[in-house]
């Protein structure tokens, strides 16, 4: 059952004052779509749920930080869940790109980037902005945000040198946030 | 920064590219650059588009099993885990000259309510430290009268069986000297025995006694909290 920011934010609230059945609640709702995000980070679905687990605790803990005035409660709740994903793939990182099994978590990695911006609403602006970015940078940028990887991974995944990979990334953003705004 | 700096490290932000360390000092940056931390923001909630895009996954039903069992867990460990440095007085294990008034001061220990004690200065001010993560945990004011006023910043109970007790250390040659005991953490004053004067530096503990107090007199359980007192500016 999905729930809108407003929903969420008052079982934010109710989490703060110590409400574990609002926690309960926010988990039904919400658990089966973090856990489908963490996975495109951390490539495993143990991993995942280990990821969603932790969040869920660091929610309980950390309720009563959040802010309203400081962002919707879903980018709240999904910044600890992909800040949790991004810690234990670089925790873990013993990337091999020599390595055949690696290489097909690569050609996952890009089929998931692929899948995710056609899958953006037509009427969506990020749409149109990341389409308006050169190709290279918008799959950079779209590498590391939805499934995780650093500027070495990128470069390695798009067989480009780290400097350019940067440079791709930091004129990507700085467009793409210019687009948006 | 220049705009597009800026522009740029609230996209590394986003996009995860930081480092622990570039990411602390990005949130300290952005706590007083209110600009950066629009960018970041506005940012991060046009990407959860992305986000949004999963198909939700299907995952262990017994998932939320694991997380409650994680958060009891959690909650027990409050009290009791903070199996800490035993510093402080555990080390000055020099109580011999006072054990006799130790086991009397257990006895002596009661709760009074504050409006018996209006506004007064406290002597000294001690703020005790939570053991597992240093965070400050409990203020206690110490009077001229031996009495002391708690003030919890954190909820803590001892579990069934067990009390917290308060101790004090006027000294390493007295040794540590019990102030009373408690169920939970709570705002309240107790009375000790009769000490001298409390000091600047004098060390304030409580620690996991089982019940109804310290078989010894002295502290036997983990220390919860500590802290050393400090002489109030005049």
């Amino acid at each position: 059952m999905a729930i809108d920011n407003l929903d969420a934010a008052t079982l934010i609230r109710r989490i703060a004052a110590g409400d574990r059945a609002a926690l309960a609640q926010l988990f039904g709702a919400e658990a089966g779509r973090l856990v489908a995000i963490a996975r495109r980070i951390v490539r495993r679905q143990d991993l995942a749920e280990e990821v969603v687990q932790d969040a869920f605790v660091a929610v309980w803990q950390r309720a009563g930080q959040f802010d309203a005035s400081r962002g919707s409660a879903m980018a709240w709740l999904t910044t600890i869940v992909r800040n949790r994903a991004l810690n234990l793939l670089r925790d873990s990182s013993c990337t091999d790109y020599h390595d055949g099994e690696t290489l097909a978590a690569l050609g996952d990695r890009n089929a998931d980037v692929t899948n995710a911006f056609d899958a953006l609403a037509e009427r969506d602006a990020l749409k149109a902005c990341l389409g308006g970015l050169d190709e290279v940078k918008r799959r950079a940028i779209l590498l590391c945000y939805v499934t995780g990887l650093n500027h070495g991974e990128v470069a390695a995944t798009l067989n480009a040198p780290l400097g350019t990979v940067k440079a791709w990334i930091r004129r990507g953003t700085i467009a793409l946030q210019e687009c948006l705004s | 920064m220049t705009r597009e700096d800026k522009l740029a490290l609230a996209g590394d932000y986003v996009l995860g590219l930081l480092d622990d360390a570039e990411h602390r000092a990005f949130e300290q940056q952005a706590a007083t650059d209110p600009e950066l931390a629009a960018m970041a923001t506005d940012f991060s909630e046009r990407m959860l588009a992305l986000d949004n895009t999963v198909t939700p996954a299907a995952f262990d039903p017994g998932l939320w099993a694991r997380i409650e069992r994680k958060l009891d867990t959690d909650a027990a460990s409050n009290v009791t885990v903070l199996r800490p440095a035993r510093r402080g007085m555990a080390q000055t294990r020099q109580w011999l000259p006072l054990a006799a008034s130790v086991v009397v001061a257990l006895g002596v220990g009661y709760f009074a309510g504050l409006a018996l004690h209006p506004v007064e200065k406290p002597t000294v001010v001690a703020i005790l430290l939570n053991q597992t993560d240093a965070s400050p945990a409990v203020i206690v004011e110490a009077f001229a009268d031996d009495s002391v006023r708690l003030m919890p910043l954190e909820a803590f109970a001892a579990p069934d069986g067990q009390v917290l007790q308060v101790w004090t250390l006027p000294d390493a040659d007295t040794g540590p000297i019990s102030l009373g005991t408690l169920q939970a953490a709570q705002d309240l004053r107790l009375t000790g025995p009769d000490l001298p004067l409390p000091q600047s530096g004098q060390l304030y503990e409580i620690t996991l006694e089982p019940a109804p107090g310290s078989p010894t007199g002295k502290p036997t359980g983990p220390i919860l909290v500590k802290g050393f007192a400090k002489t109030l500016v005049p």
